[in-house]
């Protein structure tokens, strides 16, 4: 086999540096954690509610609970595509790790798509696993069912290709610190904007609501994950928040748009395209 | 072979970092079989000329083919083996593990070429090593198995930047045979190193640059007698004996009896032979003194100083 070297090594190098084993045994105690508080909360809600309302509040409560652990899970697996791209290039340039293997009769452009490649493997496949435990968790103690979990993960997925081009493309340029500050920032300025556009569709603010889509433009990390978080919660409740004009900054009450998914599908490859182009025309 | 367009040729290569100029108009010429030394001080442009050739660094202008193929495509780069200067292989992995990765780099499936990646880290003095992580590996032991990455593939081509800064001089010399028998199987290799006398045992071609510019190319031998000293005993050494004399070049030392000519000209030797004995004068010898590539690259090198 002589297919993908450069994935297969990098996903090596996962195991290797005991990304993976550290990886899983963390999340393994996250996991415990998830099934004790989950385990209390709702048997003590169950205790404390009555009738029709009560049921409702449970449900409601289950509900968010379960969004707010997922929403852990998909900042973990943020972090580890920022940690994991942002790395991959200047550092390894600077350090002599690539001229070997830059020399092979093997373009940059491939190099650095079979490396994204590899880390899509490693970020989506994580968080694949955590949610579909944490949902099998959540539907043992409380019967939750979610919307939708396959089109949610498939969400989430995009949000990872965003970060690691991105991140690569920064990488291309600055220090693995630099790199990853950079993507970080970019993260957390749409995690902002995020409740600024929520805020501002409550108060029907349109300066609000326009300074949520423009910065959805430039990141579309935070807008992907209210959209899938919309499929991550159970019917009844998504009717409740609709009708309350609710949604909170962790969950959104609204399926991702067709507009949405294709901008992040062209942000992506896009910016995946320059950073090859850059990667080529560096000096190594 | 499929072609018959040399291992190496540049023409008229340039390259400029910003203001800095770290080479300029190289034309190099590498043939098969050849054992190409690059010489020249800290800065001269020997790596910048490496790292154009494996298409690590664009050149500004001019080009560079190897094997007939210009190096922006990949393709040139097929039947290329390179050990760079300042190389790091991943730590988590061993040896063996390491060459099975290059192998696929270059198309070759290591399950099925493992035979030729233990010959390889036999070869380069590893054999029974190729388990280990390289993390245990000592500086010399990286170093080896750097040239046995460069040697995957059979490559018809191979570069080695500094091969041995880190081996002890037992270390060097089978290096030396390693690549003698390189070269004796037609391989075209290319050899940047500061020791000189380490390049003046191994190459049979020599390229000497400073700042970007070569000063002199040649075989050995033409380049060890770019200038020649020649040593020249009389019975009687006066004034119009050293005008003679310094006619052929500049006259580096004398005495009443020995003047130590240094001349640019290596025939000029007989030429002062016959100069002398017209003059009259009774020439008991006439050496030309041999000299180290050492001496040679100094020459080359001060003379070009501002």
């Amino acid at each position: 086999m002589t297919a993908l070297p450069v994935t297969r090594l990098s996903l090596r190098e996962a195991v290797s540096r005991r990304l993976v084993l550290i990886g899983l045994v963390l999340s393994a105690a996250f996991l415990l954690l998830f099934v004790f508080g989950f385990n209390a909360l709702y048997s003590r809600a169950v205790e404390e509610t009555a009738g029709i309302g009560g049921r409702r509040a449970v449900a409601f409560g289950a509900t968010m609970i379960t969004v707010l652990g997922l929403y852990i899970v998909r900042f973990l697996g943020a972090l580890l595509a920022i940690f994991l791209a942002s790395s991959a290039i200047a550092a390894e340039i600077d350090s002599g790790l690539l001229h070997a293997v830059l020399a092979r009769p093997l373009s940059r452009a491939s190099w650095l798509m079979q490396r994204w490649l590899a880390f899509v493997i490693v970020t989506v496949g994580y968080v694949t696993i955590m949610t579909a435990a944490m949902l099998t968790i959540a539907h043992g103690i409380a019967g939750f069912t979610p919307l939708d979990p396959v089109r949610a993960v498939a969400v989430m997925a995009l949000e990872l290709a965003v970060l690691l081009s991105l991140g690569l493309l920064t990488s291309t340029t600055w220090s693995a610190v630099t790199s990853g500050v950079v993507t970080f920032c970019l993260f957390g300025v749409a995690w902002l904007a995020g409740i600024i556009e929520l805020i501002g569709d409550q108060l029907r603010n349109q300066t609000m609501q326009l300074i949520g889509i423009a910065t959805s433009l430039l990141m579309p990390s935070d807008a992907l994950w209210r959209g899938a978080s919309f499929y991550l919660q159970s019917p009844s409740v998504l009717i409740i928040s609709r009708q309350e004009g609710g949604g909170n900054p962790f969950a959104g009450t609204a399926p991702p748009t067709a507009a949405l998914i294709a901008w992040a599908v062209v942000y992506a490859v896009s910016l995946l395209l320059v950073a090859a182009w850059r990667m080529r025309r560096r000096d190594l | 072979m499929a072609s018959a367009d040399p291992p190496v040729r540049t023409r008229e290569l340039h390259k400029r970092y910003g203001r800095h100029i770290a080479v300029t108009a190289l034309d190099l010429c590498v043939e098969r079989g050849q054992v190409v030394g690059l010489l020249g001080p800290n800065g001269a442009g020997k790596t910048t000329t490496v790292k154009i050739l494996t298409g690590l660094v664009h050149p500004t202008s001019g080009t560079a083919e190897l094997f007939g193929v210009g190096v922006a495509d990949p393709a040139a780069r097929a039947r290329l083996g390179y050990l760079p200067e300042h190389f790091r292989f991943p730590e988590w992995l061993s040896g063996l593990e390491l060459l099975r990765f290059h192998a696929r780099l270059v198309g070759r499936d290591p399950g099925r070429h493992d035979a030729h990646l233990h010959d390889l880290l036999a070869l380069v003095g590893l054999a029974g090593r190729g388990e280990e992580r390289i993390r245990a590996y000592s500086k010399g032991m990286t170093q080896r198995l750097g040239l046995a990455q460069a040697l995957i593939g059979s490559p018809d081509l191979v570069l080695l930047d500094e091969p041995t800064s880190a081996l002890d001089p037992l270390g060097r010399r089978e290096i030396r045979e390693l690549i003698r028998g390189l070269a004796a199987d037609g391989v075209a290799v290319l050899l940047n190193s500061h020791l000189l006398s380490e390049v003046e045992l191994v190459c049979d071609h020599v390229v000497v640059i400073d700042r970007g510019v070569v000063l002199r190319s040649g075989t050995l031998d033409e380049v060890r007698t770019t200038s020649v000293e020649v040593r020249i005993r009389l019975d009687r050494v006066d004034q119009r004996i050293r005008d003679v004399v310094a006619c052929h070049g500049r006259i580096v030392a004398s005495d009443d009896q020995e003047v130590l000519l240094r001349t640019d000209d290596p025939e000029a030797v007989p030429r002062l032979a016959v100069d002398l004995v017209q003059a009259g004068a009774q020439v008991r010898a006439l050496v030309p003194l041999q000299r180290s590539l050492e001496d040679a690259f100094v020459g080359l090198v001060r003379r070009e100083e501002p």
